[in-house]
């Protein structure tokens, strides 16, 4: 009897893998087809997977931070001098510029201009990284309920980190600068005063860019920084990328090869925050040109 | 019991998968899921292991940058994979255990990458040196994770108990047998 059954497990089988893997392929294709708003398979998952990775990453950051905090209190004491000496400077310094602000503001009122902060910022925590090692995606614990949208830019006090790929109410996966193989637009130095404009892309390999089309008669020297320039229609214009890291010459007719050593510090952040901006929509004779990207192609 | 045992490794296997990149990086050139699978597979649960297969794998797509459905495509075919083999060749020991963990490791791997190519999805990830370290990671941890699976195998707790009582018995036999002989 229990051989018979196995004998049937074994005619079972070849038939249950196939329809296995039918199912498997028709997911990818679908997936692959999909815009990043129809994930929904994807999106649940990860709003699921929240329950178990926002405990788990409080738990091992608190564990680190106590053993960092231990390791601090060597030099606790030194940093301690140092710092009050700081604050002091620091309370002049303020002074001042209190004086500065309030003129400042007497002059703007002056000018009839608005004082306005350009985009808001949402602080988010990142609960888990890609689990397969194929991509470097993370996680953040903010979703579409706190108003994060397909495309906004995630930034820390360093500079750009990536953009948001998928979002679900809870959390949002994020994708990082350097793994972006799409291309952001970059620009050497102030935007206003360059013309060393090309286009910023991932190299796969960590803490490093590659920024494309840049004219080899344009002189680009190491350790210039890059901002984002605006024009990809994703990320707003002045946000820092990184520094020039390694100029390799093109010529008149070759570009140059330029890579940037991102400012941001991919590999061991913890608090992000995600820009509220949504670029402007793009003028209606743009959208109907022959090589238009339209909008679904373009937020995959 | 087996299946049971089976069973929680692969769902502890998943959360780990989700969970223990943001601990170390080191962690992502292991793949805990196949490492279970593989041994679902082994200990000839074809099924189990086909459908474990499956559902894990989708599961970490789900949380990844990747298409989903590759990795439940790459540990379904794993999966039947080992099992057909399991079927036909004895290996039953650690030891011969060992090279088909970095075997299904490799062929995850360039089945994955092949998967996402063949769907115009680049990979982010340099090919050689990710499949090389993804390759140590998962034997090494694959060889620990067996150890202990092993030890908590319900026929190692049997084997045990039998070696425990079996020097009663043998004193036992000895005995008339001397006594014979006298």
């Amino acid at each position: 009897m229990v051989e018979r059954s196995q004998k049937e497990v074994w005619r079972l089988t070849p038939w249950l893998m196939v329809a296995l893997l039918l199912g498997n392929f028709v997911l990818m294709a679908y997936d692959a087809k999909t815009t990043s708003q129809e994930r929904v398979i994807r999106v649940w998952t990860q709003a699921v997977a929240n329950f178990v990775q926002s405990p788990v990453t409080s738990v091992t950051s608190g564990v680190t931070g106590y053993f960092q905090s231990i390791s601090s209190l060597r030099t606790a004491q030194t940093e301690n001098d140092a710092l009050k000496q700081r604050v002091q400077e620091l309370e002049v310094e303020v002074q001042k510029k209190e004086e500065l602000a309030d003129e400042n503001g007497r002059l703007k009122a002056l000018l009839e201009l608005k004082n306005e902060s350009k985009y808001k910022i949402l602080p988010a925590q990142i609960i888990g990284r890609d689990p397969s090692l194929w991509f470097d995606s993370a996680i953040i614990n903010r979703g579409s309920l706190d108003g994060v949208k397909l495309n906004m830019p995630i930034v820390n006090n360093g500079g750009l980190i990536g953009r948001v790929i998928a979002v679900s109410p809870i959390t949002a996966q994020i994708n990082l600068v350097t793994k972006d193989k799409s291309g952001l637009g970059g620009v050497i130095g102030e935007l206003s005063t360059s013309n060393a404009i090309g286009v910023v892309s991932g190299t796969g390999k960590k803490e490093l860019l590659e920024m494309g089309y840049i004219p080899g008669t344009i002189e680009v020297q190491v350790g210039e920084m890059v901002y984002t320039s605006g024009q990809d229609g994703i990320y707003p214009a002045g946000l820092k990328l990184g520094e020039v890291a390694e100029v390799r010459p093109g010529s008149a007719t070759v570009p140059q090869q330029i890579f940037i050593r991102p400012s941001a510090k991919l590999y061991s952040m913890e608090e992000v925050a995600v820009v509220l901006y949504e670029p402007p929509p793009k003028p209606e004779y743009e959208k109907t040109l022959p090589n238009a990207v339209k909008d679904d192609k373009k937020k995959r | 019991m087996e299946q049971l045992k089976i069973t929680i490794a692969v769902i502890i296997a998943v959360i780990l998968q989700w969970t223990l990149r943001n601990v170390s990086d080191v962690f992502m050139y292991v793949d805990f899921p196949l490492i279970i699978i593989v041994y679902a597979a082994l200990q000839r649960n074809t099924i189990k292991a086909l459908i474990f297969g499956m559902i894990s794998g989708i599961a970490v797509d789900a949380l990844s940058g990747g298409l989903l459905g590759a990795n439940g495509f790459t540990k379904t075919l794993i999966a039947y994979a080992v099992s057909e083999i399991a079927r036909r060749v004895y290996l039953d020991n650690l030891l011969l255990q060992i090279p088909v963990i970095a075997g299904a490791c490799l062929i995850n791997d360039l089945v994955y990458y092949g998967l996402h190519r063949l769907f115009g999805q680049e990979l982010t990830s340099p090919f050689l040196e990710t499949i090389a370290y993804s390759l140590i990671g998962t034997t090494i941890a694959g060889t620990i994770v067996y150890l202990i699976l092993g030890s908590f195998s319900t026929d190692s707790l049997k084997r045990n108990k039998r070696g425990s009582s079996s020097s009663r018995r043998q004193t036992r036999r000895r005995n008339p047998i001397r006594l014979g002989k006298r």
